[in-house]
């Protein structure tokens, strides 16, 4: 599959479950790719670079979900920050 | 003056170790001040909400602040940690305070000019508290807001030729001892290793694709004064492999008194005299040690390199010259199954530049890890779900009785089926020809 | 407070970025006498406490004086320790593994003018900025994390306790009397981001009670599944409830979780990932003992630190009862261990039992381990204990 396909792939798979949820382990994300993960993060960090992946993070661990989905951005008041 | 009055706090100020409570009383005057007339970029009575938040724990005895999935710069999955003040309206200063991970130099040296860039544009734009260093070993900026941190990182890259620390499910900021700089038992050179896999792998560092963090720690001998044996998913631990170096002549200065023993480290407390035999021999865990006159003789081939008669005689004893590595690997804190030390991989291995033997098992243990790896499981947790013998299958090693304390407890062996003659695949009527049902 | 532009430019972010670059290179920072000798020093002595001297091959020196550093500190903090350092070491200065600062110069004669200045110079209240010592057979700094300064799930404060502990011991930092190093390290919680469990003496913070559910607000604030997979033990639930609002007092069904206690290892993990799961309690937390663990390989292996004292209650400011049982151990090893052994070398030539009678601390049972498999190996599977009270049947039948 080519790499625009693959991150379309993400990008849906992602949508169909943002309604339960919004963020992702890398090695989810490699998954719905059926990629090993060393190419799937290829993939994966063009995408945060083209701003369709953004990161979220415990501080021990790192999840990624689409830009400006998920419930704690609201909670944490950066997005109406004055 | 003070904004907050807080009179739990101020009773740790006084007795003598230094007071942080102090130290951050000084920091909120000299921001109140402003000699320098600064432009600060973020609130200029941070530091005395910061001592009102924690007066506030101090008298509640619980804490406030709450966690935030901010993890920085653009295109960057970690060192950033989010934080946010759970009573914003009575600490706004402190409402945002973000903490930024900066990777540290190795070895921990500094020049005066450096460490003065860093806190000017850390007094500018952020808090101007900092931990010199967190427990992984970077710098640790303590307390900014969002929109500073794209700026922080800007100038710090564009400026200072400084890049952030890892956080997350990455590879965490590598740390090691002062090694070689200043140590005489180094037995190879720690700063440069940590600094070229540092740089090597700086994609792994920012971006994170491991199932959970992972450290690299070099300890440049046995004494493991970065404790890379309990700390370190891949732990490095100088060793040698030929004999100690002995020089007859300063043993007997420390039989003779003339060298204070262990280097001076129990000059505090009269011990009594210097007993070579009840001090170093007879302590000796492998009993490799004897006095043969006037002379100590060592039965290197039985030594395990504890580093005890070294450190108890350093002007007499002295690491060998053929020195490299053990690589020991699987190390975590407790949670969750209880807290693993590094297990041994690999007994010795040449620690010289480009590090290509010691690069090749770092990359693959991660495909291995990376590929098979819960979400949230470390190395050690995974060694022990699928067994030693597949980290020795996956790093492609023969097992070695060095890999062991002892061996296995119990026969319950799983042999592969290739092992067994004739394999699993047999002929149940052919069986019952000779065996009646 | 105008906004000044680094020259960043938020709408093109990869515009001009540089990335990737790593960390400084440690050659660039390292003081002449260290550059030249690097790789050739010979030996080295303490020759009195917090003062190094190594001798290289070439016959170079370097001495080194080590001052006690808070790990927390501010930038007038740094600038003041960088003058110092312009002052005596041409503007070197390193800082330890154990957050303590090494200033460093080239010759024995300026020693003595860098200790005095570095023992006259103190906070206002009167403790030192840079108290000389943390070398040889005593204590040296503790290490720790960030506690109510900066973390989301401390169960206590680590550089309140951090300065209590250090106080109480301040002649331990500054004399080399104890039988071998004691390494004393504190973490704030379970999850200690600082590890602390392979120390002569750990200070950890414990939280006692699960987290409280805030049914109401959970929904709106967190995502149910991943806080439900951030539990390490698999406790959390998702429940519908039936609440009674707390904004206008109606009833209503919302989306929650339950949390089966009784799972529940107050590890905070949920709280990290959903904010309507706090834990912090003011009687629930306080700090758990650890004692009798090490790194090092010498004469013994690396060991992992076994809990002594099941809670202490956070008495701030100054939590007495942590300094005085902290006092306790360290006062029984400094009397009873041999030359060179280590606190638990010593714990395990005596025997746990004895430990607990020595040290004056009492022993209940939450000090045997029941959490899952390596348990086992630290109940006693022989007959060689000694007799510490009480031990007869008459004596530990429950009452």
């Amino acid at each position: 599959m080519a790499d625009e396909e693959l991150k379309q792939k993400v990008i849906d798979e992602m949508t169909k479950k943002s309604g339960s949820k919004t963020k992702f382990y890398f090695n989810d994300l490699a998954k719905i790719m059926d990629m090993k993960p060393r190419p799937a993060k290829k993939i994966i960090t063009e995408m945060v670079t083209e701003e369709k992946l953004t990161f979220w993070s415990s501080g021990s661990t790192t999840m990624y979900s689409l830009p400006g989905v998920g419930k704690q951005t609201a909670s944490e008041g950066e997005s109406k920050e004055d | 003056m003070a904004k907050f009055e807080t009179p739990l706090l101020d009773q740790l100020e006084t007795g003598p170790w230094p007071s942080f409570v102090s130290d951050l009383k000084r920091q909120a005057e000299h921001r109140a001040a402003n000699q320098d007339k600064i432009e600060y970029q973020i609130p200029v009575d941070c530091v005395e909400d910061i001592l009102g938040v924690v007066e506030l724990s101090f008298k509640d005895k619980e804490v406030h602040w709450k966690h935030g999935g901010i993890v920085g710069v653009f295109g960057y999955g970690g060192g950033v940690i989010g934080r946010y003040c759970d009573q914003p309206e009575m600490f706004p200063g402190v409402a945002h305070f973000h903490t930024m991970r900066v990777n540290q130099p190795n070895g921990k040296y500094y020049t005066s000019d450096y460490l003065r860039q860093l806190c000017d544009l850390w007094d500018f734009r952020g808090s101007g508290v900092m931990n010199m260093h967190g427990s992984t070993g970077d710098i640790i900026f303590i307390g900014t807001r969002t929109e500073q941190l794209e700026e922080i990182f800007y100038e710090m890259t564009h400026k200072y030729d400084q890049d952030l620390g890892g956080s997350g499910s990455n590879l965490r900021t590598p740390s090691c001892c002062l090694g070689e700089s200043r140590c005489e038992w180094s037995c190879y050179n720690t700063q440069e290793i940590c600094y070229q896999l540092t740089h090597e792998y700086q994609d792994e560092l920012h971006r994170p694709a491991f199932p959970y963090k992972f450290k690299f720690k070099f300890d440049g001998c046995p004494n493991g004064c970065v404790a890379a044996i309990a700390r370190a998913d891949m732990s490095f631990v100088g060793t040698w492999r030929d004999d100690i170096r002995i020089d007859q002549e300063a043993v007997q200065a420390y039989i003779g008194g003339e060298f204070p023993p262990n280097a001076g480290a129990h000059s505090g407390r009269d011990w009594g005299p210097f007993d070579i035999h009840k001090e170093v021999i007879d302590l000796c865990p492998t009993q490799c040690m004897w006095m043969d006159g006037k002379q100590l003789k060592i039965d290197d081939k039985e030594c395990t390199r504890c580093m005890h008669c070294i450190n108890v005689m350093p002007r007499a004893l002295r690491p060998g010259k053929d020195t490299g590595c053990s690589i020991l690997v699987g190390a975590k804190a407790p949670i969750l199954d209880g807290a693993q030390m590094s297990s041994m991989l690999v007994p010795f291995i040449k620690a010289e530049e480009p590090y290509d033997d010691i690069k090749e098992v770092i990359e693959n243990i991660w495909d291995w890890w990376m590929e098979e790896g819960k979400n949230r499981e470390r190395l050690g947790e995974l060694i022990k779900r699928q067994g030693f013998q597949r980290l020795l299958h996956m790093t492609g090693l023969k097992a070695i009785a060095q890999h062991v304390q002892e061996p296995r407890h119990n026969p319950y062996i799983f042999w592969y089926e290739d092992e067994v003659p004739g394999g699993f695949d047999r002929d149940v009527t052919e069986f019952r020809k000779h065996h009646k049902r | 407070m105008a906004f000044i532009s680094s020259g960043y430019n938020p709408d093109k972010p990869m515009e001009d970025r540089i990335t990737d670059i790593g960390n400084r290179y440690y050659g660039d920072f390292l003081p002449p006498v260290i550059k030249n000798n690097f790789g050739k020093w010979q030996w080295h002595e303490i020759l009195e406490p917090g003062v190094l001297m190594h001798k290289a091959e070439s016959g170079d020196e370097v001495y080194t004086v080590r001052v006690g550093g808070v790990r927390l500190m501010s930038v007038e903090h740094v600038r003041e320790l960088c003058e110092i350092a312009d002052t005596h070491c041409d503007g070197y200065v390193r800082f330890t593994t154990r957050n303590n600062i090494e200033f460093m110069v080239d010759s024995k004669d300026k020693v003595e003018p860098l200790k005095q200045d570095l023992s006259s110079r103190k906070h206002n209240e009167g403790s030192f900025k840079f108290p000389i010592g943390g070398t040889g057979a005593g204590v040296t700094n503790i290490i720790h994390t960030q506690g109510w300064i900066h973390c989301h799930t401390p169960a206590t404060d680590a550089s309140g306790t951090v300065k209590v502990v250090l106080d109480d011991l301040f002649d331990e930092f500054q004399k080399m009397r104890l039988p071998a190093q004691l390494r004393i390290s504190m973490a704030c919680c379970l999850n200690m981001c600082g590890a602390v469990h392979c120390s002569d003496i750990a200070i950890l913070g414990y939280h006692r009670k699960p987290p409280m559910i805030d049914d109401e607000f959970l929904d709106n604030l967190c995502e149910i599944p991943l806080a439900i997979a951030a539990c390490p033990t698999a406790a959390i639930r998702p429940k519908k409830k039936e609440i009674t609002s707390e904004k206008d007092g109606s009833k209503k069904e919302v989306k929650s979780v339950e949390i089966k206690n009784e799972r529940c290892m107050f590890c905070g993990n949920c709280y990290t990932m959903c904010p309507s799961l706090p834990l912090a309690d003011a009687e629930g937390d306080g700090i758990v003992l650890m004692a009798g663990g090490k790194v090092s390989n010498r004469i013994s292996a690396p060991k992992f630190s076994k809990v002594v004292v099941a809670f202490i209650p956070n008495e701030t400011p100054r939590w007495p009862t942590l300094a005085k049982d902290v006092r306790k151990i360290v006062e029984a090893y400094s009397k009873d261990a041999r030359k060179y052994e280590r606190l638990g070398d010593w714990a395990e030539r005596i025997g746990w039992e004895k430990f607990f009678e020595k040290c004056d601390l009492e022993f209940t049972h939450h000090l045997i381990d029941d959490f899952r498999d390596p348990a086992y190996y630290t109940w006693r599977q022989n007959t060689n204990f000694k007799f510490t009270d009480p031990y007869e049947y008459s004596a530990i039948k429950a009452e």
